[in-house]
């Protein structure tokens, strides 16, 4: 069960904006900003505001509300309260506790650029699972748990935050209709709302809906990262990452950079703990509460530990913004700081860099990381190639001699190690002619071509959603850039562009695999009809 | 006492009279007449039935709910006066108990038994609950809860018929303003709901109480010192005379002049949400083929700055019917011309 100590009844805190004094800024976000202050009648108790603005935009207006009544409605240790909330003019102001470390995001990249260590990880995750699992008992999903919304205070108490975007099962939509069947609850969601490097692969394609194990993966993400101080992908821009989990696009130049880093030495429990977050089928992943149970936060240490080996000899959360701000002023236009990567020299190595189209990311208990898989050729789904890096290139093939079609077509499953330049780029030229020669051979049956043709289906639908998303993008980048500042509007303008092409490029292709697929449907129908008047004979 | 109930399962009106016992036991014990510990164990097990007819309503992730068993629920729930008592006793019970009830009070006002929404029923003989909902915008502790039910409870038309016409709707145009900004927020939805939802409700008490509401409306709404009253109050308006059910009372709003210039100052303001919103009520003035010569007459007195106003007037994102609209409402006003009175 989850803990359900009673909080201590709250004090009111008086309702206008006289009575409290800001004192620094400390967080900045797209439409919101986060002050320390005191408030004065209170023996000037130092609290937290976030002052929201809101005639920015109109939609905001319901997250701002919706956020304010579920604050209202929780109450945990393990939640970031708020002591009240009113309006003045045109913001909107939340009174919430001081968090005085500030977020576990803020705190890496100010003194732990490599990450956490792992008894410390351990901590701040246990925590938040304690409040996840508080939640997910609420019927309510949080939907952006990452480091930058767990807060941390002085003694070391460790808290949720950020309720902007969640979401009640026992309020969407499809139960509040008042004619549809009273008692469905489906507890699914269908709308996207995360950021990008956190989000679940069943959120990204949100058509077949999402719950609670939506916030479990973002939970393992989160864990990974704690470890590497920042979440995988994260080397490139929100937007592109968003498109590359959407393509499934992988750039192996940039893996591999990003693969460099030295690990620290992580225990198999922990490991093992985050792959069950990551597992690509949320249905295995297990609930917070199951979570709680595994080894890796059995023997964890207390809120001290923290104190003294991560808050000590930090810098205040007002420096650390001051700070920020100056670094972010010179690497405006890279968010992660990896600067290797500028336009020039990026665009270039993006063109000369092969690309493949990947099915899954996997997670890779030994690198800690998530790993890319490829379409396997056979619907058999034994047959998973994984292709690990830094060391040679194993590309598994467990199928054996029964996954003969992927043996078949793919050169690449004879080459051992050490050739994974040739073996990359012969894959992606054979492609197109395995495809077609597939259809010639057809030795293996009638059964291999009907699942060889589910799986073309399967990607050129693939390929519309695709398609739609990314105009979907373009469009959110295009709405941004409007109203963007004047300097970004040119990267802006870049962006899309890039992204035009993109599409372009998208379209092609789906063309033509369309083409492809109508040809070999031509060549089906031929096996078949002579098939059966085989059978005839 | 864990033995002597688990011999056999219960069924889910067995939940529903247990639940009804225990919630007696909290109406009549406080916590100075009985022993702590024994209310507390009374408590305690009151929450978990609680809990459980919330499970069996709507499922948890083991289980979908099931039809029959909700049915069941439903039925020995409206028997009797449970949901009086739920209502009554909910400021005894603890927060998480209080969500559980709101959301079994949510999910029965859509059951149907033998096709029929027998919460309605129960709610027209009991209207009175209304009254004990409404007020609880008053309590800090109560409101989200009540408030969250009284939501629910007015999706049954005759049950939002009886609160448009009672004497607390006077009482809204307070709540709206309080100062807890989720309190206002929550009875600023359940005012919209009211005010939406059933639409020949609605036109019926508009027109019946046109001169008390409008007067309300415009005083202490749209003229509201706080920026979000005003806005949300524009917003609803426009929703409202739009509504073709109430076009009468759309008529004869537009043919007033204190209601003109209301909206004319909120054209004005510097805040592109409120004169965007205030412009959709501004252009049925101006669409009027009927005006009334003092409203011609303002008009036309504020010919140029109204135009000039109108034309770089635009929509953060680009939107051909607001053009349309304002092509249309320029056009009416550069073609007036100044009319006596008769």
């Amino acid at each position: 069960m989850a803990s359900e100590e009673e909080e201590p009844k709250w004090v009111q805190y008086p309702l206008d904006s006289n009575s409290y004094k800001i004192l620094d800024k400390i967080c900045v976000h797209a439409s919101a900003v986060v002050y320390k202050a005191i408030c004065v009648p209170m023996d000037y108790a130092v609290v937290a505001i976030k002052a929201i603005n809101l005639d920015q935009s109109r939609t905001d207006f319901d997250y701002v509300r919706r956020e304010a009544r579920t604050l209202s409605l929780l109450s945990h240790p393990n939640i970031l309260n708020a002591y009240g909330s009113f309006t003045v003019d045109r913001s909107h102001w939340v009174v919430m506790p001081f968090m005085s470390a500030g977020s576990l995001q803020s705190i890496i990249s100010s003194s732990f650029p490599d990450g956490l260590s792992e008894p410390c990880i351990a901590i701040v995750l246990k925590e938040t699972l304690l409040a996840l699992s508080y939640l997910h008992n609420q019927g309510l999903l949080h939907r952006d748990i990452k480091a930058s919304n767990i807060l941390v205070d002085s003694i070391g108490s460790v808290k949720l935050s950020d309720f902007g975007i969640s979401a009640s099962i026992y309020e969407s939509d499809s139960i509040r209709g008042w004619s549809s069947s009273p008692s469905s609850s489906s507890l699914m969601l269908t709308d996207v709302a995360a950021a990008p490097y956190w989000m679940a692969p069943e959120v990204i394609h949100s058509h077949h809906g999402y719950s609670f194990k939506a916030d479990i993966w973002s939970f393992g993400i989160t864990a990974l990262e704690l470890v590497h101080g920042r979440p995988p992908l994260s080397h490139l821009p929100p937007s592109e990452s968003l498109l590359q989990m959407i393509t499934k696009r992988f750039r192996f130049s940039d893996y591999e950079k990003h693969k460099n880093n030295k690990h620290k030495n992580f225990s198999k429990a922990f490991k093992e703990m985050v792959a069950l977050c990551l597992d690509q089928d949320p249905s295995k992943r297990p609930s917070a509460y199951q979570l709680l149970k595994h080894s890796f936060f059995e023997n964890c240490e207390g809120s001290d530990f923290l104190v003294k080996n991560v808050l000590q000899g930090l810098p205040s959360v007002e420096e650390r913004f001051k700070e920020s701000k100056i670094t972010h002023s010179d690497l405006s236009s890279s968010n992660t700081g990896d600067d290797d990567r500028e336009d020039d020299e990026g665009n270039s190595v993006r063109q000369k860099t092969e690309e493949r189209r990947i099915s899954v990311w996997n997670f890779n208990e030994d690198g800690f990381e998530l790993d890319p898989v490829f379409p396997s050729e056979s619907k058999d789904n034994s047959v998973v190639k994984r292709v690990r890096f830094g060391g040679e290139i194993i590309i598994h093939d467990q199928g054996g001699e029964s996954g003969e079609l992927s043996g078949d077509v793919s050169p690449s499953s004879q080459v051992e190690g050490g050739l994974e330049n040739q073996v990359i780029s012969g894959h992606s030229e054979s492609e197109s002619s395995r495809i077609g020669g597939e259809g010639q051979s057809g030795g293996g049956g009638v059964e291999r071509k009907g699942t060889f043709l589910d799986g073309l289906v399967a990607l050129r639908l693939s390929l519309d959603d695709q398609r739609a998303k990314v105009s979907q993008m373009i469009s959110m980048v295009s709405g941004e850039a409007v109203s963007g500042e004047v300097s970004r509007e040119e990267q802006m303008a870049q962006l899309i562009q890039k992204l035009t092409a993109e599409l372009e490029n998208e379209r092609k292709k789906s063309f033509e695999l369309e083409l492809e697929l109508e040809m070999i449907k031509f060549r089906a129908e031929g096996y078949d009809d002579s098939g059966s008047t085989a059978d005839e004979a | 006492m864990k033995s002597l109930f688990k011999t056999k399962p219960r069924t889910p009106p067995d939940v529903v009279r247990q639940t009804r016992d225990l919630l007696l036991y909290a109406q009549r014990s406080s916590s100075s007449d009985s022993r702590e510990s024994k209310r507390e164990e009374k408590m305690s097990e009151l929450y978990k039935n609680i809990r459980e007819l919330k499970t069996i309503l709507y499922g948890n992730s083991e289980s979908e709910p099931v039809a029959e068993a909700c049915a069941q629920l439903t039925q020995e729930f409206f028997r009797e006066n449970t949901l009086r008592l739920l209502i009554l006793c909910l400021p005894k019970l603890n927060l998480e108990a209080r969500k559980d009830a709101t959301q079994i009070v949510a999910n029965l006002q859509r059951q149907q038994v033998h096709s029929r929404l027998i919460a309605s029923d129960y709610l027209e003989a009991n209207i009175d609950l209304m009254d004990v909902l409404i007020v609880g915008y008053e309590n800090t502790d109560m409101a989200l809860h009540y408030g969250a039910m009284l939501r629910e409870c007015i999706r049954h038309q005759s049950v939002a018929r009886y609160v448009l016409g009672s004497q607390h709707m006077k009482k809204f145009f307070d709540y709206i303003q309080l100062p807890n900004f989720d309190i206002a927020a929550d009875a600023a939805a359940t005012f919209k709901e009211l005010l939406t939802r059933h639409k020949s409700t609605v036109a019926e008490f508009l027109s019946k109480n046109y001169d008390w509401f409008f007067a309300e409306y415009n005083s202490k709404l749209l003229e509201s010192t706080n920026y979000i009253t005003r806005r949300q109050a524009v917003k609803l308006l426009g929703d409202i005379l739009l509504d073709r059910s109430n076009s009468a009372v759309m008529t004869r709003y537009v043919s007033s002049r204190e209601n003109l210039r209301i909206l004319m100052n909120l054209l004005r303001e510097s805040s592109k949400s409120i004169q965007i919103e205030a412009f959709h009520v501004f252009k049925l003035f101006a669409a009027n083929q009927n005006k009334p010569p003092d409203i011609v007459n303002i008009l036309v007195a504020n010919k140029s700055k109204l135009l000039r106003l109108f034309a770089d007037f635009k929509t953060d994102k680009e939107d051909q019917e607001f053009e349309a609209d304002k092509a249309q409402v320029v056009k009416e006003i550069a073609a007036l011309e100044p009319r006596d009175r008769p």
